[in-house]
């Protein structure tokens, strides 16, 4: 039955296939002969082969190394942040959820948000003139930081992310803590372990999968951040806000740079392969 | 007593969480005087102005015309990508089709930065005349949505029991048929809990928009941010408020009425991811 079918199995699935090809496919093996030639918005359709100078110069760039100590350090931080916040959350509000969802849909309201709309909200609050922020920080302590300057842009974006993103890390954690089965706190409390024994020894050990996952969405998030970061600071700030994500957008539209951009891209998509297929690998030998 | 505790921690996390929306939501009721010397969080004289600002046409900007390009090409990016990924995720569940390869393969896109396709799709769309135009921004948002749309419905189909299939192919009903008369409309509240989600996530898309449209087919995401640009000296805080609003409002309204469905997507796809 398998091979008679065959066929129609792959008449169903190749419009898709043919739309991945043509939209990532090609887009990738550009990628990948120009990353390789010497070009410029001249010379666009004859990419002359000149070896491997465009790697050569992004590898010695210092921004780039910089933008990927940036884009590290951001979504390391943003991600431990998020779900330890959103996991305290999800545990210590649990009762309130019990009866009532309305209380969620608030907490989650931010995630509906545009991430670029949330940044530009934030130039508002922030603002010197116009914000709160700054207005209340002056009444109160008669002094308020340049948030976004370049001593405290870094750390104002941080919260910015997480303040926006923790609401995901709260919702898995929501929906784990509900799925571990009430018979299993009793049995806990019965045992004698009440309050944060319980939740250590018996809550978070079945936690645990979605506390990874979690992790590990919202550190790619961070790692590939644009939007937000983008409006709030651009590469402004002295140039230490770049993520990745800008590097490259800059290095192709501000400085037509595009044998440099196209080669970062390629190591970029080379780094998050390797990466996505060692978890891959991990992920099923765990399984087994 | 610690149930009070709760309600005051539920309470701050909600405002700090949501104090851009309600500092925009208030900015947007105040007139241009009252924000220069009333920035705090209390409106004296409420006002309609900014908004009566923004919804009037100028050659400059024009809102709603920021409104249907985001629509339109929300609209594309969800429904081509749920009419690819279907037949697809039929194949994939009850063939056995790409299991072990494009699924995964399509499956882990969610986590590639998308940025290193931009170059070579801009360099794509100049030579197509695709840049600038809905349809071009819709391919794209079509690929931002394909991963999880798939996932959504692999799940759905392979919740639907085999012995459905078996009966109608005993009928005599092709594989097709099968898909389109009996698992798709079995399968509706995924197919419109993925939709929702793509409108959500291409409504939300802002760096293709930012390369990919100058002018004509711009999405509100990159045209609330000429309204920070375009008046010359200082920003009109209440009226680039009040278009932040109208632009955030759709995906937030969809939100807010699906969100019992959407947390469970999000389980799903973190699990799958």
């Amino acid at each position: 039955m398998q091979t008679t079918h065959r066929l129609e199995w792959t008449l169903l699935a190749t419009p898709l296939m043919a739309f991945l090809l043509v939209c990532l496919g090609f887009p990738a093996i550009v990628n990948l002969i120009y990353s390789v030639s010497d070009i410029s918005f001249e010379t666009l359709r004859s990419p002359e082969l000149s070896g491997f100078g465009n790697f050569a110069a992004v590898l010695t760039d210092s921004g780039f190394w910089l933008a990927n100590w940036f884009s590290l350090r951001f979504g390391l931080l943003t991600a431990i942040l998020e779900c330890l916040i959103g996991l305290g959350l999800a545990v210590f509000l649990a009762p309130l959820f019990k009866e009532r969802s309305w209380p969620i849909a608030i907490l989650m309201l931010p995630l509906m948000v545009a991430p670029a709309l949330m940044g530009l909200m934030y130039r508002l609050v922030l603002h010197e003139f116009a914000g709160p922020v700054p207005h209340y920080l002056w009444a109160w302590f008669g002094n308020s930081p340049a948030f976004l300057g370049p001593n405290s842009a870094f750390w104002t974006l941080i919260v910015v992310e997480t303040l926006q993103w923790t609401p995901f890390a709260f919702l898995l954690f929501h929906m784990a803590y509900q799925a571990i089965p009430e018979e299993l706190r009793e049995a806990a409390s019965i045992d004698g372990a009440t309050g944060f024994a319980r939740f250590w020894r018996i809550e978070l050990p079945l936690m645990l999968p979605t506390l990874a996952a979690a992790l590990l969405i919202r550190f790619i998030d961070g790692f590939r951040v644009f939007d937000n970061v983008y409006v709030l600071t651009g590469s402004g700030a002295g140039g230490s806000t770049t993520s990745l994500s800008i590097y490259i957008y800059e290095a192709f539209f501000k400085q037509a740079a595009i044998g440099k951009a196209v080669a970062a891209s390629v190591i970029l998509f080379a780094a998050s392969f390797a990466v996505l297929y060692g978890l891959n690998r991990l992920a099923r030998r765990r399984r087994r | 007593m610690l149930n009070a505790i709760r309600w005051a921690v539920f309470a701050l996390a909600a405002l700090a969480m949501n104090f851009p929306l309600i500092v925009t939501l208030v900015t947007s009721f105040k007139s241009a005087r009252e924000i220069s010397t009333n920035p705090g969080l209390w409106i004296n004289a409420p006002t309609l102005e900014n908004y009566a600002t923004v919804l009037t046409v100028s050659d400059r900007l024009n809102i709603f015309l920021y409104l249907a390009n985001s629509f339109a090409v929300a609209a594309m990016g969800t429904l081509l990508a749920v009419a690819l990924a279907l037949p697809a995720a039929y194949a994939i569940v009850r063939g056995r089709f790409g299991e072990k390869t494009l699924l995964p393969l399509i499956v882990n896109l969610r986590a590639v930065p998308l940025v290193i396709f931009a170059i070579p799709i801009y360099m794509m769309f100049q030579f197509l005349g695709l840049l600038d135009t809905r349809f071009g921004l819709g391919l794209v948002m079509t690929i931002v949505n394909i991963p999880l749309v798939l996932i959504i419905l692999v799940n759905a189909i392979s919740d639907v029991p085999f012995e459905i299939d078996e009966a109608a192919m005993i009928d005599g009903v092709s594989r097709t048929g099968i898909l389109f008369k009996i698992v798709g409309p079995v399968c509706r509240p995924a197919i419109v809990t993925s939709m929702i989600f793509g409108f959500i996530t291409a409504w939300n898309e802002f760096l293709f928009g930012l390369m990919l449209t100058t002018s004509k087919a711009v999405p509100v995401t990159v045209g609330a941010s000429f309204f920070f640009a375009a008046s010359g000296g200082g920003v009109q805080w209440g009226v680039a408020a009040a278009v932040m609003m109208v632009g955030a409002l759709p995906p937030m309204l969809l939100g807010l009425f699906m969100y019992r469905k959407i947390s469970g997507t999000m389980m799903a796809g973190a699990v799958k991811g």
